[in-house]
């Protein structure tokens, strides 16, 4: 790697316009939301510069914390379903014969292809009242009727109601296990797929059963991976805004709706930019202890 | 590492072949936004299916056509600087607030002739949100109530406290997502004014909808009738001609303003400030006032239309209809909504505070 | 001690091919592609509710090939996507390309800070993209897309630039300087060529970022600059007919070619 004073026109020239791009185009724009954020709104919905931290008073007020409560709980309840349904996933394609291997990921990674909003929108169909997991069950539902009917027991199936999967917190945390499954999958495959058989088989002669290997020495080799994955899918479902925009209900507002709402139709564009910035800040604390962590982890990792 | 070169140098012309185009498209595009367009924002299911094709016909003016939920998005998005919209379609006590920071522009009476057609009566020809017509003209108008299936609930559900206040169709509700209705409609349940500046019966108002929140299934933006109609919910707060628009794809279907009272309002063209086409935009009001254009409008769409001339050309069976023209008795129950200044802001409030519970 | 393994058993360690493995990935893969197959199934669905199918018909694709406003969030999104990309590829190769080659002082800082955008929740993003452009007036529309969707995609091409130069061999530009080429020939013939890859790959990311993104279009964007996605939520949310199936399918299918063409671009550079 070359010092920068090496050739300083050409470093100033490949790294000055992005910086400036970077600069005026993604750091001002955080700038100033962080400026209304110690603003007020005015009766008409203007913001009014101000150094005020009413603001963040009100975005810790009760009712509020209750958002952020249900992103927090909604986006860690995503977080490990992911895991417990991607972990296996990632084990099955890594440890599948080598040349199923693309194949199969390039399987898994198809659906992340497409649009989330269209990914999100095809969840309606099936979860509402009269979606494709309702008919199933009212399907199965009348096969056995019929067939109590049939020995001689007519009523004691009663009548089918469906299940309310749509527009309450477990349609969201459907929807957002279901788009940010690759984020979890992934950095645990590019782990496992860098890991060293022998580990695993050295563990399973010396006598330690599947779970035992799996847990004392599969986990902790592809630990980056899964601390990667985990992290991501966090972050991501912390900060969504169309999964409970378009499936949640009047029980699943997250933080990033109501932001949404105050920058719409609330005008309250200074209360907005401090939940803006709360949001950044949980995100930021996430990230650094993760950093503080893969210091720790990578310290040990160096003595396998 | 030859071949890579060749390909390498053919790629970057491509590229800047391609960004040139694209910068010469996109850009130059923009600002020739002059004669020949118009940008219409609207409310949904709230235009004729041949309204903007004979009005490209007529005029060789291209339409574009954007759609929101509510006033206050409408306000929103207007609010922060008019970003070319020349037509746009707010309630009663959304004109009055426009006027009231001047986000409008007096339109030009001489050059809507069709103007003649608007019925004459003062509700509609000089209503007080906009004396005179000064700043826009009508365009429907209905009331708010509930929509319901029949076979689903128990007689006819004719109280907001069924709805609002009981647990007896918890989860089969949907509500609407609109500020001043939705606190407006729990007001009056509680025997308050609609348009109540009280904070603290704002705030009664807003702990009741709080309190009995999980018994609505959602707040739909403007689409409560499309889930009414998929069986999703068996109650849904909407506008009576929404209701109507499904109640002609089910029969199971129907329509009522509860007896505590709803609302009655009235929808208005107008101009809003900044409008980069406004000859366009008058052409397009004249367009919509003429009384078969409006009467397609309203036989598509089955609200109640304040032009006079086209009443005669509506369907007999909508203007007999209750649901569409509301008999006196029902309307003497019906608030409706004003502007109320800067106590706009204990609602938004109120409003916030309901969602985020 | 060892399982003693039968002639056609797997092994222990070949998870991929025992039974309740493979029962996991058929569950997964249902469950990510029933959605997205049911969503294009009904796209062909004869009726307008779309709740119970009705009967094959291609006419809501006919209606939406024909509906003038989707073509034109069609062509905003092609046009949006193709600057972007052009403008996201050259300065997230440079910023790579800086981040590969220099030792600077704060480098770790700087880095963090140019990888921002990836991180931050979108709607953080979308919301400083419209307080900004308010401030300093400049009106929503094309323009103001375009560039929020620059500033996000840098990033992401920066980390597939600097991906693709972890491989690369710096023994070669030493042997072209030693034999005479000035800087920028060495650059051209050498360093290049391998970055093309790269480079391509980081295009074609940005460019399905762009065309894919909701979250910030949607706060930056005005009337007449509707983009291909933010016309499908308003579909979504009024009045959904097959029609949005159909719009929909059409961008999966836009998406999955563009996808097979990256891929088939890496694999032939990866041969080469």
């Amino acid at each position: 790697m070359d010092s920068w004073k090496d050739n300083k026109l050409a470093f100033g020239v490949l790294l000055g316009p992005p910086t400036f791009w970077l600069v005026v185009f993604f750091t001002l724009p955080l700038a100033i939301v962080w400026v209304y954020s110690f603003g007020e709104r005015g009766p008409q919905g203007q913001t009014i510069l101000a150094l005020s931290l009413a603001n963040y008073e009100r975005a810790v007020e009760w009712i509020h914390l209750g958002i952020i409560w249900k992103s927090v709980w909604i986006a860690a309840v995503t977080t490990a379903l992911c895991v417990i349904m991607g972990f296996p996933l990632a084990m099955g394609i890594a440890f599948a014969p080598r040349r199923w291997r693309n194949p199969l990921l390039l399987i898994v990674i198809l659906p992340f292809w497409t649009n989330l909003l269209i990914r999100t929108y095809a969840w309606i169909a099936v979860l509402r009242t009269r979606g494709y997991i309702n008919f199933t069950l009212e399907w199965f539902h009348d096969k056995l009727d019929r067939l109590f009917t049939l020995v001689g027991l007519p009523e004691i199936m009663g009548t089918f109601s469906p299940l309310e999967l749509l527009y309450n917190q477990t349609a969201v945390i459907i929807g957002l296990v279901y788009i940010h499954l690759p984020f979890m999958m992934l950095p645990i495959y590019a782990s496992m797929e860098k890991l060293d058989r022998s580990y695993l088989e050295a563990s399973l002669d010396l006598g330690a059963g599947q779970w035992r290997t799996l847990f004392s020495v599969t986990v902790p080799l592809v630990m980056p991976g899964i601390a990667s994955g985990l992290l991501m899918t966090y972050i991501l479902s912390l900060g969504t805004f169309l999964t409970p925009n378009l499936l949640g209900g009047t029980d699943s507002m997250m933080i990033g709706n109501l932001i949404a709402q105050e920058f719409g139709p609330s005008r309250d564009w200074a209360f907005g930019s401090a939940l803006s910035f709360l949001l950044l800040y949980a995100t930021f604390i996430i990230l650094w202890a993760r950093a503080t962590f893969a210091r720790r982890g990578a310290a040990s990792e160096l003595g396998i | 590492m030859n071949m890579f070169k060749g390909a390498g140098s053919s790629r970057r012309n491509f590229l800047a072949g391609t960004g040139a185009a694209a910068v010469a498209l996109g850009f130059g595009g923009r600002s020739a936004s002059a004669s020949g367009e118009l940008n219409v924002y609207n409310w949904d299911t709230y235009i004729g299916e041949t309204t903007l094709a004979t009005f490209t016909e007529a005029t060789g003016v291209k339409v574009q056509y954007d759609l929101f939920a509510n006033n206050e998005e409408l306000f929103a998005k207007l609010k922060a600087g008019n970003p070319g919209y020349d037509i746009i379609f707010p309630s009663d006590y959304m004109v009055e607030t426009m006027i009231a920071i001047d986000m409008l522009v007096a339109i030009d009476h001489s050059k809507i002739p069709n103007m003649k057609h608007i019925d004459p009566d003062p509700n509609f020809s000089d209503p007080s949100f906009n004396p005179g017509l000064k700043f826009g003209v009508p365009f429907m108008w209905g009331t708010q109530g509930v929509g319901y299936r029949i076979s689903k609930v128990d007689g006819v559900p004719d109280s907001w406290g069924d709805i609002l206040a009981s647990d007896k169709y918890a989860g089969r509700i949907a509500l609407l997502e609109d500020v001043r209705a939705m606190i407006g409609f729990s007001l009056k349940y509680l025997g308050f004014p609609m348009n109540s500046v009280d904070p603290d019966e704002i705030a009664q108002a807003r702990d009741l909808l709080i309190k009995n929140k999980k018994n609505f299934k959602t707040f739909a933006p403007d689409s409560g009738q499309d889930l009414l109609l998929s069986g999703e919910v068996d109650l849904a707060v909407e506008w009576n001609g929404d209701i109507v628009q499904v109640m002609e794809e089910d029969d199971d279907l129907a329509y009522v303003v509860p007896k505590e009272g709803g609302m009655v309002w009235m929808d208005n063209m107008c101009i809003p400030k900044g409008a980069p086409n406004p000859g366009n935009a008058h052409a397009f009001l004249d367009h919509v006032l003429d009384p078969v254009v409006n009467a397609e409008i309203a036989n598509t769409i089955h609200y109640p239309t304040a032009n006079l001339s086209a009443r005669k050309l509506v369907l007999p069976e909508d203007l007999a209809n209750p649901a569409i023209y509301p008999p006196p008795e029902t309307l003497a129950r019906c608030e409706q909504i004003v502007d109320v200044g800067d106590a706009a802001r204990l609602y938004d409030e109120a409003w916030t505070a309901i969602k985020a519970a | 001690m060892v399982a003693s393994p039968v002639k056609d058993r797997p092994t222990p360690t070949e998870y991929g091919r025992k039974r309740w493995m493979q029962v996991v990935l058929l569950v997964n893969f249902v469950f990510l592609y029933f959605p997205i197959v049911a969503l294009i199934a009904f796209s062909f669905n004869d009726s307008k509710r779309n709740i119970v199918w009705k009967g094959f018909t291609l006419k809501y694709y006919e209606k939406a090939f024909n509906n003038v406003s989707l073509h034109e969030s069609f062509i905003n999104s092609m046009i949006v996507a193709s600057i972007s990309t052009v403008m996201s590829t050259i300065l997230g190769s440079m910023i790579g390309l800086a981040l590969y080659r220099y030792r600077f002082p704060a480098k770790p800082a700087f880095e963090g800070w140019s990888s921002l955008p990836i991180v931050i929740p979108e709607i953080c993003m979308g919301v400083a993209m419209l307080a900004f452009f308010y401030t300093v007036e400049i009106p929503l529309g094309l323009f103001t897309i375009t560039v929020s969707h620059i500033a996000f995609t840098i990033p992401f091409v920066a980390v597939v630039i600097r991906a693709r130069m972890a491989g690369f061999d710096k023994s070669l530009e030493e042997a072209s300087r030693d034999l005479g080429a000035g800087q920028w020939q060495t650059f051209w013939n050498i360093t290049f060529p391998y970055m093309v890859p790269g480079i391509v790959a980081g295009a074609l990311l940005a460019f399905t970022l762009s065309l894919d993104d909701f979250v910030i279009t949607f706060f930056t964007s005005g009337p007449g600059s509707t983009t291909f996605p933010i016309k499908i939520y308003s579909m979504v949310r009024f009045s959904v007919t097959p029609e949005v199936n159909a719009a929909s399918t059409v961008l999966i299918v836009v998406t999955l070619a563009l996808t097979a063409t990256a891929l088939a671009i890496q694999s032939r550079a990866s041969k080469g």
